[in-house]
């Protein structure tokens, strides 16, 4: 196709976008910034670890653009090329806060994590988060998604964040793949072979007639320019995370038990008013709950015994000045069957959006933002198709994105797991903290896709999985060797997660208290899990390199 | 995934470092930087294994035609010699073309 966006490869639509003669690539192929954690994995590497960066003038306005090579390893994030789009993504911030008004704008092309490098690519989507949460303040965030692959898995949580999303119709927007919801969730729930089904639910039609992408446009170089200078200039802001009203008043209208298709929920959307909604602390109750390592805590933490709330999956309480949240299961969840098992779903995520939101709120005058304790045990985030259809993506992106926002106006966010953080369940409770305590417990599993899905998409077995993953902390599966990333702030050995002892709580308690007090006169971003000593010296090498290289490179 | 080396005399020097093509199925991508050492080198990565004679003889028609003086990487995922040609002529047009 003539002047075809979509048929050029990731560097040559970076290029395209730019005034002719403007562009200056930043930490390009022959850098050799390569990604350390794919051959050790017998995975060839690409120069730039599929990560375009651009610098120049579109339009005679200056902007940088983040590209994504969809065609290299399914455009995946991993350390090295996550590193290059928070650090491109900070040095425009900051260029903006000097008042140098400069625009990012982003190409997507990725199915998400990249796998072979999981729990880098988790850390990293959601620094690139933070980052885009923090630019909006300044200048609008634009997002293409051209098509290929589209903007899957956790990079479907960054596109719903962007102030303004742009795709042309052969793109698609989703959280799962249809293959893993299949995996994950059967063949009745989505069958991944029926490829018009697919494109009718997740391709931009649909996606643009229901809110989750802003424009479509003509696959045309120029058309795709002009739609992105003109949303720039007119400071466009769909606001998509901060609609948690609608959505919340949404769903009310909506049997999760019954088939939904595309078209209904195309009639049904235009329809919805947001209505008020306040989501009241979690009460005392005389009924015992299903039993759940994150229940457990939240109870033992806040002493609210059977902890009760209106949204059966969701309990928040403040206890001594501390807002505490937790997502538990609800195995007789008669709306919402998906997230039985503690699942995050649409409810999940937009309400403990509202949550939080509320707490900020409340604290707007205050000096002494509010700390808000994350306690996470997230198996994964919810699998199902009417999930897909409405915009599981925005749900997680609208809590992450009231996390970053609680954390950069002040709130110490911090993280306690007694259990499993997993995959878009932890980009939307969790991975937005300034610290996060762990537990020390084998039980405790933390990774970006559970093991069947995760060998079915990489196309390994899962003992030939296990085996790759037993020593690679990139890849780990367990608290121990995630230690070694430099996420934690801290893990403590002696408490099992099932072992909430009045001393042990007490502890827990005094451990909060102290990741709190460390936040104080500190930076507000997630700059603390790359800084401190372990990262610093293991476990983000590589990612500290591409900062310092793009941090050179920026100006000249 | 394997790893290949080879080593060419030649005599055209490379002034100009050059990058083309993707780490895509089916495609490869070659980086090319000056060299100051008697020998051009060429070092290979490539996700299909036992293709050392295939490689040889592609390289060696190609250095053969373009003598080129310089430190040749490059990353394979799967090509064909036919678009392993038609990369290194992309590669030696770009030098061409910077000059």
């Amino acid at each position: 196709m003539e002047n075809s966006f979509v048929e050029l490869n990731g560097r040559d639509r970076a290029k395209a976008l730019f005034d002719h003669g403007t562009a200056r690539e930043l930490v390009g192929p022959l850098d050799n910034l390569y990604s350390p954690h794919l051959m050790p994995q017998g995975i060839v590497p690409e120069s730039d670890d599929g990560i375009i960066l651009m610098k120049g003038q579109i339009k005679g306005l200056d902007s940088v653009v983040i590209s994504m090579e969809g065609a290299f390893q399914g455009g995946g994030i991993g350390e090295v090329g996550g590193a290059k789009i928070v650090a491109a993504l900070e040095q425009t911030l900051k260029d903006n806060q000097n008042g140098h008004k400069e625009y990012p704008i982003i190409v997507f092309d990725t199915g998400g994590v990249r796998l072979q490098e999981a729990n880098y690519g988790l850390l990293s989507i959601s620094e690139i988060q933070n980052m885009i949460i923090a630019l909006k303040k300044y200048v609008p965030v634009i997002g293409v998604v051209p098509g290929r692959v589209g903007a899957f898995g956790g990079m479907s949580i960054t596109s719903a964040m962007m102030s303004y999303l742009i795709a042309t119709d052969e793109a698609r927007v989703a959280l799962n793949g249809p293959e893993v919801i299949e995996q994950e969730a059967g063949v009745r729930e989505f069958d991944s072979s029926d490829k018009n089904l697919i494109w009718n639910t997740l391709g931009t039609k649909q996606r643009a007639a229901t809110g989750l992408v802003d424009e479509i446009v003509d696959d045309d170089v120029d058309l795709i320019k002009d739609a992105i200078v003109a949303a720039i200039q007119a400071k466009k802001d769909s606001h998509r995370t901060e609609n948690v009203d609608f959505y919340l008043s949404l769903l009310k209208d909506i049997d999760f038990n019954q088939p939904m298709d595309t078209e209904e929920y195309r009639k049904l959307f235009p329809t919805v008013k947001a209505g008020n909604h306040h989501i009241v602390e979690a009460q005392k109750s005389s009924t015992p709950k299903d039993k759940s390592r994150g229940r457990l805590w939240f109870e033992k933490l806040t002493g609210i015994e059977n902890a009760e709330s209106e949204v059966s999956t969701v309990l928040h309480a403040t206890v001594d000045g501390k807002e505490f949240i937790a997502i538990v299961p609800d195995t007789q969840n008669k709306r919402f069957p998906r997230v039985r098992a503690g699942e995050v779903g649409l409810m999940e995520g937009f309400t403990v959006a509202k949550i939080v939101n509320q707490v900020i709120e409340e604290d707007q005058d205050k000096e002494q933002k509010r700390p808000i304790v994350c306690i996470v045990d997230v198996p994964s985030q919810a699998y199902g198709y009417k999930e897909e259809l409405i915009g599981i993506n925005v749900a997680l992106a609208s809590s992450a994105a009231a996390y970053a926002k609680a954390r950069q106006a002040g709130h110490p966010v911090i993280d306690f797991i007694p259990g499993d953080a997993v995959s878009g369940g932890f980009l939307a409770h969790g991975l937005q903290s300034n610290r996060m305590i762990a537990l020390g417990d084998d039980s405790i599993t933390i990774q970006a896709m559970s093991k069947a899905s995760a060998a079915r998409i990489t196309l390994r077995t899962i003992e030939e999985l296990e085996e790759a993953t037993k020593h690679v902390p990139a890849m780990a599966y367990d608290v121990f060797n995630y230690t070694k990333l430099g996420a934690l702030y801290k893990r403590i050995d002696s408490i099992k997660s099932w072992d909430a002892s009045d001393k042990n709580v007490a502890r827990i308690q005094k451990e909060i208290d102290a990741a709190i007090d460390s936040t104080k006169g500190q930076p507000t971003d997630l700059s603390y899990r790359y800084t401190n000593e372990i990262a610093v010296n293991e476990g983000r090498v590589a990612t500290l390199k591409m900062r310092k290289a793009v941090e050179d490179q920026w100006n000249n | 995934m394997e790893k290949l080396n080879y080593k060419f005399d030649t005599q055209e020097e490379v002034k100009e470092p050059v990058h083309v093509g993707v780490v895509a199925s089916g495609d490869l991508e070659v980086l090319v930087y000056p060299t100051t050492d008697p020998q051009t080198t060429v070092e290979i990565v490539t996700g299909s294994n036992g293709f050392g004679k295939v490689w040889k003889n592609v390289l060696d028609r190609f250095f053969a035609r373009y003598p080129l003086h310089a430190d040749f990487k490059i990353n394979d995922f799967g090509a064909t010699p036919g678009v392993v040609n038609l990369r290194l002529a992309q590669a030696m047009e770009e030098i061409k073309h910077g000059e």
